[in-house]
């Protein structure tokens, strides 16, 4: 019982945590080229009339016009009797996804948070952001539908802790709307031939999306000394290594590789990707990926 | 115990140990290291790079060789090995120790005492028991040894001290014999820790302890003999001092001390021993005052009684005096009466000339009178005052006697005598001149040999009395008396009855003449009557190291007639008998025969050293080395499994490094470190005044004569002397503003080369590190203090501690007076500003001078004493800016500081010539309130 008391804490204590760090930044409107084909009601504009808060345009009444449309101020400035529309807004939707396998529960240090839990406060983050910009957040693999509003914040929570979430090394194949956004939070450690195949099926479906690899800072600089057994957590068996020192150049030549070629892979589907290790304040990627979605700060309040 | 060459194991079980190493050393290679464990969730890409490196399976080498050290130390200490441990004893049965401790061992005794120490350890060691026989002549019934266990000889051993007199072997072997006749001696040995002198039975002593078992004589190196210094004699101003030492090839010097009764030296002299000879001599010239003060005279760095003789009435020297009349004889000096007296009393003591109540105002025991002194007036009753005293008067006839002796009884005389001369073998009569009888047995010229040529032409006739005979000291042929004497009160009246030149008689130019002189000189020493009286008790002996103390009970007076006669030994030990008034002194040396050193011992005779190299024990270095390398061995494993970054291997390595820095059990022991304490003063910063150019010679004289200077003494530690440069710097800085005295620049003062008079003030902080001034130095000083400089010596302790320090080594190198603490009514409180307190960077020191007594230097203390570091509360920068805080502080407790200095210069400057003028009416205010 005390066990589960005391996650309940952690819980609540990882949403605190991430409402804190969102509330460093403004809110986020995802930059929508082609929102994707909800009929969600949102804040991008469609430049078209339609549904929406914003003034578009004045027309000439027509028949057929509910009178209540009719704008007196602005028809009583001349004859013709106009009636005010707004433009159509609809909301961008942002799925997001991260690496839920055993490998992520890892920290070379007491100090360091766990991976695992260093990209869950960044995808609450993230997620609390875009809510207040008014986006609709949902969890690839687990929600059909996005969803706006605080609401969505909690159900996010709530699904990210629970026992059934996802615990693949990387995301499932769903379909997924078009012109949809992905961000992807996980350490990419599977081989680049899975996460390619994974990340391509979803850019078959014209999404866009960022991978921000989650690692803790031994994974990369493997500060290890002298003998030592290497114990790995996905059935990947142990290996003893006599002097970790003289393979450690190459160790770090090898992580260097590997960030090359899944930098690459991003960009070839024109995506983004970026690493963030757990020492690490989380501030600095959340505003990258902020930088990334808002794509030249398009900020609006 | 096992032997190897110097190193010996005290438990050589233990090196079965080492048996054990091959399979430490197999079980070592074969047991790499535990690995530590990580869960490292990219191993996948590890893996792609474990085929690089070859996993060690095997302990690296030299953590094998460590660990195999580690083992060594540990099982080498465990066997306690030892080096230089002293041999083994021969044989299996008791030790005997045959221990000459007599005055000839006080020589080397810590020496003997560490060696029969380790002989009684070894002893124990090997469960022996112990015989201790010692050598010193004892009277009476003496203790026969007997077979101890090694602890009670240990501390037998410890309770033997020398004795200042002779061994007597022959004596200390038939008690061993006793002994050894009563206990079970099977398989002895028997060690002979000789004193090194032959005593004329080397062999038979050899014989008979070689009788008892194998025999090993420990003895000092040869040149090590002790140098017995024989009691001087003394010829006119010099003390003949000879000393006698073992015969040896080379050339020797030895420094002969005198001091005086409170041991304070008076000289000290070099005495040479020319090579191969066993005699040296030195003329000790002293001047009589020092001379009768001395009480002993020791070989310097000798400490045995032998190289120390006791002085006492009859090594010191009376001054004679001598009475001619005025300008008598001045105009041919070489027939003046005086002239032949001086001649013949210069040899042996020193002559002194004036009139009569001026030499007995100087003190002369002995007064010559030539018959030319016109003895009239309040003279006479001086005189014979003088003699009722213990004055000895020597009168001579002639001429003028002749005319005017006295019909009735003269107390300047000792006989009456008859008006007119009596001639012998002039014109007018047919005898021929007289030569001398042999003296009578009472006379003090008794042994003295008259040689025949001595014949006496003139001569006064004493009247014929009863007594006359008893009172005649010597005789003519004829049984006229020539001399005679009378004891007057505590002195004596002697009459020769001829002239003291060549008129008369040739007495005068004969070796006799300076004899007889000698003889009576020698009444004045109050020695003549000293064969009688009561016995001579001991008033301080010396022991057997040459120091004096209380006699001990066993020592015995001695009969006045014998002394002369005396042996030391044991219930005579050598020392001061008799009474504070009559001191005779018993000399070891007068009854010590030269010094030989044993030689041509048999073969047989194993011959030691007294000096072993020291027992060098290395078990707690090896246990300490096991545990460093156990310290070592653990790091390093903790660094090949990677325990160990840099973060932690920081602390590690201090850790091991302050293990290593704990002083290891040190056996030997080594000179007792002294702490210097830090200087008060902290080094002084950046901006002090710029040093005074120091110029030589002329320019010195001219740069410090010109200008009135402060000086202070160099004492070779920069931070000291620079703060006392600041310090007088800041002091004449603010004595310019404040008062009328216009001082240059202080300077930096070498007592030993530099000339200190120009100076009125000298700053000297004395530490307790720095080492003593030179004997010219301190001179210097002295003089310096004499001629009206003031001295101020600053110990610079906080509290004043120290002071005592620094007063103890002031007195000891300098001339200081008695000092006192200084009072409100001092001058110095009142010199220029009314003080109560004399601050400086610290406060409540106390403040010494000399105790005030108006008749030397007015008055004024030479020199000042304390503790509060003035100097520190003076010192200034070159802005004028303090460089040390005043403790407890405040700028009250500086400007007290500085107006002490004010005080001290203007005393220094004007003595006490403001003592009562300056601040009287402001004095009698107070009062009044």
């Amino acid at each position: 019982m005390a066990a589960s008391r005391s996650e309940d804490r952690d819980r609540a204590g990882l949403r605190h945590q991430a409402e804190a760090l969102a509330s460093t930044l403004p809110a986020l409107l995802v930059a929508a080229d082609r929102v994707a084909s909800t009929v969600s009601q949102g804040v991008h504009g469609r430049r078209r009339v339609g549904q929406g808060e914003t003034f578009w345009q004045f027309r000439r009444y027509q028949a057929g016009d509910s009178v209540q449309d009719i704008d007196w101020r602005q028809s009583a400035k001349s004859q013709p009797v106009y009636v005010r529309e707004t433009e159509w807004e609809a909301a961008q939707s942002v799925w997001l996804w991260r690496d839920g396998s055993p490998s992520m529960d890892f920290r070379s240090a007491a100090g360091l948070p766990l991976k695992r839990g260093r990209a869950d406060l960044l995808l609450l983050a993230l997620a609390s952001l875009l809510v207040r910009g008014g986006e609709r957040v949902a969890l690839l693999g687990q929600d059909r539908t996005p969803r706006a509003g605080r609401a969505a914040l909690n159900h996010l929570a709530a699904s990210l802790e629970a026992a059934s979430s996802p615990t693949a090394s990387l995301p499932p194949r769903v379909a997924l709307p078009r012109f949809a956004r992905v961000v992807l939070f996980g350490d990419f450690l599977s081989t680049l031939d899975e996460i390619g195949d994974a990340v391509r099926t979803l850019t078959g479906t014209g999404l866009r999306g960022h991978l921000v690899q989650v690692l803790d800072p031994a994974e990369e600089s493997l500060p290890y000394d002298g003998r030592a057994v290497f114990e790995g957590v996905e059935g990947d068996g142990d290996l003893l290594l006599g002097r970790v020192e003289t393979v450690r150049e190459d160790y770090r030549r090898l992580v260097a590789e590997r960030h090359a070629a899944l930098s690459d892979l991003a960009r070839s589907v024109q995506w983004t990707f970026t690493t963030h290790h757990t020492d690490r304040p989380p501030e600095a990627v959340l505003l990258s990926l902020y930088l990334a979605l808002a794509e030249g700060g398009k900020l609006t309040r | 115990m096992l032997e190897l060459g110097p190193i010996a194991f005290l438990s050589p079980l233990a090196l079965a140990g080492l048996l054990v190493l091959p399979a430490i050393w197999l079980l070592l290679r074969l047991t790499p290291p535990a690995p530590r464990r990580f869960v490292f969730p990219p191993v996948r890409l590890l893996r792609k790079l474990a085929s690089v490196e070859e996993t060690a399976v095997r302990t690296p080498w030299w953590m094998i060789l460590l660990r195999l050290a580690l083992a060594v130390a540990v099982i080498l200490g465990a066997a306690h090995p030892l080096l230089f441990a002293p041999a083994a004893l021969q044989g299996s049965g008791p030790l005997v120790l045959f221990v000459d401790d007599g005055w000839a061992a006080a020589a080397r005794w810590p020496a003997r005492a560490d060696f029969l120490a380790r002989q009684i350890d070894q002893a124990e060691r090997q469960g022996r028991p112990v015989m201790i026989e010692t050598t010193a002549r004892r009277d009476g019934q003496a203790r026969v040894p007997v077979l101890e266990s090694p602890a009670e000889a240990r501390r037998r051993a410890a309770a033997l001290r020398p004795r200042p007199w002779e061994t007597d072997r022959a004596a200390a072997l038939e008690r061993l014999a006793r002994a050894a006749a009563a206990a079970n001696m099977a398989g002895a040995q028997v060690i002979w820790v000789s004193d090194g002198l032959d005593d004329g039975a080397v062999d038979d002593t050899v014989r008979a302890l070689r009788a008892l078992g194998p025999l090993t004589m420990a003895m000092a190196a040869a040149g090590a003999a002790p140098v017995v210094l024989m009691p001087p004699h003394g010829e006119g101003a010099v003390l003949k001092v000879t000393a006698l030492r073992v015969p040896a090839p080379g050339v020797r010097r030895v420094w002969i001390q005198a001091l005086d009764e409170q041991g304070q030296p008076i000289a000290r002299e070099g005495l040479d021993f020319a090579a191969d000879t066993a005699e040296g001599k030195l003329d000790l010239e002293l001047p009589s005052q020092l001379r009768n003060r001395a009480a002993l005279l020791r070989v310097e760095d000798q400490a045995t009684a032998g190289g120390v003789v006791l002085l006492d009435e009859r090594w010191r020297r009376r001054p004679v005096g001598i009475s001619a009349a005025e300008g008598g004889g001045a105009a041919q000096p070489l027939l003046s009466e005086t002239y032949y007296l001086d001649r013949a009393l210069q040899p042996f003591t020193e002559v002194l000339r004036g009139s009569v109540a001026d030499l007995i105002a100087r003190g002369v025991t002995v007064l010559a009178l030539t018959d030319s002194y016109n003895l009239e007036g309040p003279a006479r009753g001086e005189l014979a005052a003088w003699v009722e005293g213990g004055g000895v008067l020597l009168r001579f006839a002639g001429p003028r006697l002749a005319r005017e002796a006295a019909q009735g009884e003269d107390p300047l005389l000792p006989v009456l005598l008859r008006r007119g001369d009596r001639s012998l073998g002039g014109s007018l009569s047919w005898g021929q001149p007289a030569a001398l009888a042999p003296f009578p047995d009472a006379s003090p010229f008794a042994g003295l040999d008259p040689p025949e040529d001595v014949r006496v032409r003139q001569q006064i006739l004493a009247q014929p009395t009863l007594e006359l005979a008893e009172r005649t000291w010597a005789r003519l042929r004829d049984g006229t008396p020539l001399v005679t004497a009378r004891a007057r009160g505590d002195g004596w009246v002697v009459l020769v009855h001829t002239t003291a030149n060549t008129a008369w008689s040739n007495l005068a130019i004969s070796g006799l003449f300076v004899d007889m002189l000698r003889r009576v000189v020698a009444l004045s020493h109050g020695v003549s009557g000293a064969a009688k009286g009561p016995p001579l008790a001991p008033q301080q002996t010396l022991d057997a190291f040459g120091d004096l103390g209380p006699p001990p009970p066993e020592a015995l007076p001695i009969a006045a007639a014998d002394f002369a006669d005396t042996r030391v030994g044991p219930s005579h030990p050598p020392g001061v008998y008799g009474t504070a008034a009559d001191r005779r002194a018993l000399n070891l040396s007068a009854s010590l025969q030269a010094p030989r050193a044993i030689v041509d011992l048999p073969p047989a005779v194993a011959v030691t050293g007294l000096v072993a190299a020291p027992e060098l024990d290395f078990r707690p270095w090896l246990l300490v080395a096991a545990l460093v390398l156990a310290l070592v061995d653990t790091l390093a494993s903790l660094a090949l499994r990677g325990h160990l970054r840099a973060r932690t291997a920081g602390p590690a390595a201090l850790g091991l490094l302050l293990v290593l820095a704990v002083p290891a059990p040190a056996p030997a022991q080594g000179a007792p470190e002294r702490s210097v304490p830090p200087a008060p003063g902290v080094a002084p910063p950046p901006g002090l005044p710029p040093p005074a150019a120091q110029p030589a010679g002329e320019d010195f004289l001219r740069a410090a004569s010109l200008t009135t200077r402060l000086a202070y003494v160099v004492t070779g530690d920069p931070v000291i002397d620079d703060a006392s440069r600041a310090g007088l710097f800041g002091l004449s800085g603010l004595i310019n503003r404040r008062t009328a005295i216009e001082l240059g620049e202080p300077m930096g003062i070498d007592p030993e080369s530099q000339d200190l008079s120009l100076f009125p003030l000298l700053y000297w902080p004395v530490t307790a590190d720095q080492p003593p001034p030179t004997a010219l130095a301190a001179e210097r000083i002295n003089e310096f203090m004499r001629n009206s400089g003031v001295l101020l010596v600053d110990s610079r302790q906080r509290g004043g501690e120290g002071t005592d320090l620094a007063l103890a080594r002031m007195e000891r190198l300098l001339d200081v007076p008695p000092l006192v603490p200084v009072t409100g009514e001092h001058v110095l409180s009142r010199s220029f500003y009314l003080l109560k307190s004399y601050p400086g960077r610290w406060a409540g020191g106390q403040v010494w001078i000399t105790r005030p007594d108006a008749l030397v230097n007015d008055g004024v203390s030479p020199i000042v004493v304390g503790g509060n570091d003035w100097a520190g509360a003076w010192a200034v920068d070159r802005n004028h800016r303090p460089l040390f805080a005043v403790v407890p502080g405040g700028e009250r407790q500086r400007e007290l500081a500085y107006r002490f200095g004010v005080n001290l210069v203007m005393y220094a400057l004007t003595g006490n010539y403001k003592a009562d003028q300056v601040h009287l009416p402001a004095i009698i205010e107070r009062l009044g309130r």
